[in-house]
């Protein structure tokens, strides 16, 4: 499975199949700044530093433009790693809101 | 002149198999006809064809509907929109499926509305004749009917004059940036008539929709709708809360493409010549959010 890195923060989750960065994190106890969480609104955008991510579902481009997919920005409530990848978020750091998931949560 | 209620909102959908099950399954609402991927619905209390409409591709805004009592509202409003500045166009019976002529007016802010004064009678389950209070097998949150839309616009004082000008609305409340004559508004909330609101605006940095509501009838019926969002999985914004602004108990809530709805109940029934209400921005938590006084981190920066 792959594992995700948030590189801003120094967090490491490990990822369940087809599981986004935004439910991986959520899983793990951790927050940050979302909206709709549904692809709508694009607050969620993080910065992929490396490794690659997929759509389930679709994402309407004015969300989304194709120059923000190619520069390696993504919407995060949607984006589901296919490797191991590290993000960065934007002026914002990482909340820790559920230390139990942070310390026991698995990947399986 | 004679502008009833706002009859429908237009909205663009990621994946209109999701959005069907929400809008008829949780919503509730009634699906009236589907056609060149358009999907067109009523709530329970409506009487007309379609009070909803959504259509697959992107998200967001595409246009919304003002129902007349007659088609001299709609010269009239012409005349006066056009006087005003905005681009008017006319629209002939059937661009919108089982809508009559009308026009379409082009905000300031680049929002398309039309003004009609037909729309095919659809009729209500429970009927006219020795009714019953209410459909007996309601799906989900059982949503009787529309109530209003909020938009982020960019000229919240020329938009909030076109709406009282050309289309006989008045203000019930506004948020200004203080009590001094030169204060600018923030936001306005308007209506025709006896309702608490049927428009309201807010000055942003982009012309999009913030949300739009369903009118519930009660504090229960909206306990209610959060109870069938858990089971639902349906992202909540907020609440179930109250409003200082109309004082309405609300939630706030996505559908599955990120456009943000809202469940209403309550607000006081408003006349012309009630006093507004006045909010100033320091105060705009409670304003919006009455028992936590604070806004949270997506009322002013989501919208579709």
């Amino acid at each position: 499975m792959p594992r995700l890195t948030v590189a801003s923060d120094g967090v490491v989750v490990e990822l369940r199949e087809d599981e986004t960065i935004l439910e991986g994190l959520h899983r793990h106890g951790y927050a940050y700044r979302t909206g709709c969480r549904r692809g709508g609104c694009a607050i969620c955008k993080v910065d992929v530093v490396s490794g690659e991510v997929r759509y389930t579902r679709p994402v309407a481009d004015t969300v989304l433009s194709d120059a923000e997919r190619q520069s390696g920005v993504c919407l995060s409530c949607r984006a589901v790693p296919v490797s191991d990848t590290t993000i960065s978020l934007r002026e914002e750091t990482l909340r820790c809101v559920n230390p139990l998931l942070a310390l026991y949560a698995t990947s399986h | 002149m004679a502008v009833m209620r706002m009859g429908y909102m237009h909205v663009r959908v990621t994946d209109l198999a999701e959005a069907k099950e929400h809008y008829a399954n949780t919503v509730g609402l009634y699906q009236t006809l589907e056609q060149d991927g358009r999907v067109y619905y009523k709530g329970w209390d409506e009487w007309d064809h379609h009070s909803i409409v959504i259509e697959e591709g992107g998200v967001g805004y595409v246009k919304c509907g003002f129902k007349c009592e007659r088609p001299e509202d709609i010269a009239d409003i012409e005349a006066k929109a056009t006087v005003y500045g905005y681009p008017v166009e006319r629209m002939v019976a059937g661009e919108n499926p089982e809508v009559g002529d009308g026009i379409r007016v082009t905000l300031a802010s680049g929002h398309q509305v039309e003004f009609y004064s037909h729309m095919t009678s659809y009729g209500l389950e429970v009927g006219t004749h020795n009714p019953d209070a209410f459909p007996r097998h309601m799906v989900g949150i059982g949503a009787p009917r529309l109530d209003h839309a909020l938009l982020w616009v960019n000229d919240v004082a020329g938009i909030e004059r076109f709406f009282m000008d050309c289309v006989g609305m008045y203000p019930t409340e506004r948020v200004v940036t203080s009590l001094d004559d030169d204060a600018k508004t923030l936001a306005t909330w308007l209506t025709l008539g006896e309702s608490n609101h049927d428009i309201a605006l807010l000055e942003a940095p982009e012309n999009k929709i913030h949300h739009f509501a369903f009118e519930m009838r009660s504090w229960d019926d909206i306990l209610k709708a959060a109870d069938i969002f858990a089971m639902d999985d349906v992202p909540i914004d907020i609440g179930p809360t109250r409003h200082g602004i109309t004082r309405g108990t609300t939630i706030y809530f996505f559908d599955p493409s990120g456009n943000r709805n809202e469940t209403f109940a309550g607000g006081y029934r408003c006349f012309r010549d009630r006093p507004m209400v006045t909010w100033t921005a320091d105060q705009l938590g409670k304003a919006i959010f009455y028992h936590s006084r604070e806004l949270n981190e997506r009322f002013l920066t989501v919208a579709t």
